[in-house]
């Protein structure tokens, strides 16, 4: 994962005058970055705490104020990940878009996170389930009602397939993505993930025109200056 | 662990002299310690499993277990080999062959349900302790992964409509085996084959519209 706090590349005499409570923070962003990309380099069960330690440039004591053990280290970077994952699909859609055209958006704004951030993508999608089998409980009890509530309505009838096994079907696929090592191509996977998060809801058909309708967004764009 | 120590008595061979080949003594001591393996990580989890807690399962003496594994890993993947192969040749023998291919699909999965039912521990060895190894768990997932969505390629006939979805093979591999893994997970392995009408049409409908796949998941119900 990339660095995001900033102060690393502050100069010493600026950083002495952050506030001390804003230190913390970034010392925890720090520590949760270095557990992310220690996961990605050498898996959460070959990570150290002196590995989290050395990657955030802190020391023992420094880590051990903030977390208790290694596993809430971890837990707060999935925290973390989950927060970002859920700012990311909220941000990227209006209130004023349809269903379909909501969950378009999310998912593709979604997996473009997840490409840009391969070392998240792999502690979310592959190290996660390795460490906590019932992992995809929670990303499904906050998936689902979230790509449900679209439709506050407007849907006729139960869902016509599982939503539930969807996700799996989802989640599966972009394990398989992220285990091969190609985080980085997980937009690739945005027609299956509109098909899946859409078909419940909306009948085969009408997922199919969306997944369809993806393919659309993307050719036809005109090349933007850079 | 087991739950039936008597079963297990069933394995040992007689203590002291007995006239049987070392061949075979052997190979039932191989037997016994891949039996064990699977049951005791599916109920330790692969990280508390030790090589002492399998030899104590199979009744096998350490020194024999060092003459047919390196450790407990080497162990663990031999039997999830064992385990995967048995699983492939049984989907394939119910899903190739001829017959429409809506209703050799269904048969396949049927296998494959009854297969994890037939034994929580398998689901759990297989399936979720394998990611307990490290990442070359990762390699072996895909590899497996790779395999039953080969097959299912192979046995898709001519007649069959390329579907539109580009990864509806993959689809279709992945919802059975997210639904095993949830089930697994919960422990409701017992109830797999109940799935096989709702698994079918989702399994279908990418390949063969809604309403083909329906009557497919009404047939389903109606066999089981």
């Amino acid at each position: 994962m990339q660095k995001q706090s900033s102060s690393e590349t502050l100069p010493n005499v600026l950083k002495l005058t952050v506030p001390s409570d804003i230190g913390v923070q970034s010392q925890s962003e720090r520590m949760i970055d270095a557990m992310i990309a220690s996961c990605a380099e050498k898996t959460y069960s070959e990570t150290t705490i002196g590995d989290v330690v050395r990657g955030a440039s802190i020391s023992r004591t420094t880590f051990y104020k903030r977390f208790p053990d290694k596993r809430s280290c971890f837990d707060a970077a999935l925290d973390h990940g989950i927060e970002l994952v859920a700012s990311t699909a909220a941000a990227s859609r209006s209130s004023d878009d349809s269903p379909p055209e909501a969950v378009r958006k999310a998912a593709g704004a979604v997996l473009e996170l997840l490409a840009s951030q391969p070392d998240l993508a792999r502690l979310l999608a592959v190290e996660a389930v390795a460490v906590d089998p019932a992992i995809s409980g929670r990303y499904r009890a906050l998936l689902l009602p979230a790509v449900e509530g679209l439709w506050n309505g407007d849907r006729p009838t139960e869902p016509r397939t599982s939503p539930s096994l969807a996700f799996g079907r989802g989640q599966l696929l972009i394990f398989n993505q992220v285990a091969a090592g190609r985080a980085e191509d997980l937009p690739d996977l945005l027609p299956e993930v509109v098909y899946l998060a859409l078909a419940p809801f909306a009948g085969h058909q009408e997922a199919l025109q969306q997944s369809r309708q993806v393919d659309e967004d993307s050719q036809p764009q005109p090349a933007t200056p850079s | 662990m087991s739950s039936e120590p008597e079963d297990l008595r069933k394995w040992r061979l007689p203590r002291g002299r007995h006239g049987l080949p070392r061949e075979i003594v052997t190979r039932s001591q191989r037997e016994r310690l891949l039996a064990a393996v699977v049951r005791v990580i599916a109920a330790k989890g692969y990280e508390s499993t030790t090589v002492a807690d399998i030899l104590e399962e199979a009744g096998v003496g350490r020194e024999s277990f060092y003459e047919l594994f390196d450790g407990k890993r080497q162990c663990m993947l031999t039997a999830h080999s064992l385990l995967v192969d048995d699983l492939e040749t049984r989907v394939k023998a119910a899903y190739t062959g001829s017959g429409p291919w809506e209703d050799r699909l269904r048969d396949g999965l049927a296998v494959t349900l009854q297969w994890f039912a037939s034994s929580p521990d398998i689901g759990r060895f297989t399936l979720v302790e394998l990611s307990a190894i490290g990442p070359a768990s990762l390699e072996r997932f895909q590899a497996d992964f790779t395999r039953f969505v080969n097959l299912m390629e192979e046995g898709r006939g001519e007649e069959v409509p390329r579907p539109e979805l580009p990864q509806a093979t993959s689809l279709a591999v992945s919802a059975t085996l997210a639904c095993v893994y949830e089930e697994v997970v919960h422990e409701r392995t017992a109830e797999l084959p109940s799935l096989l009408p709702e698994l079918t049409f989702e399994l279908l409908v990418p390949f063969v519209g809604e309403e083909a796949a329906r009557a497919q998941e009404q047939r389903a119900a109606a066999i089981e």
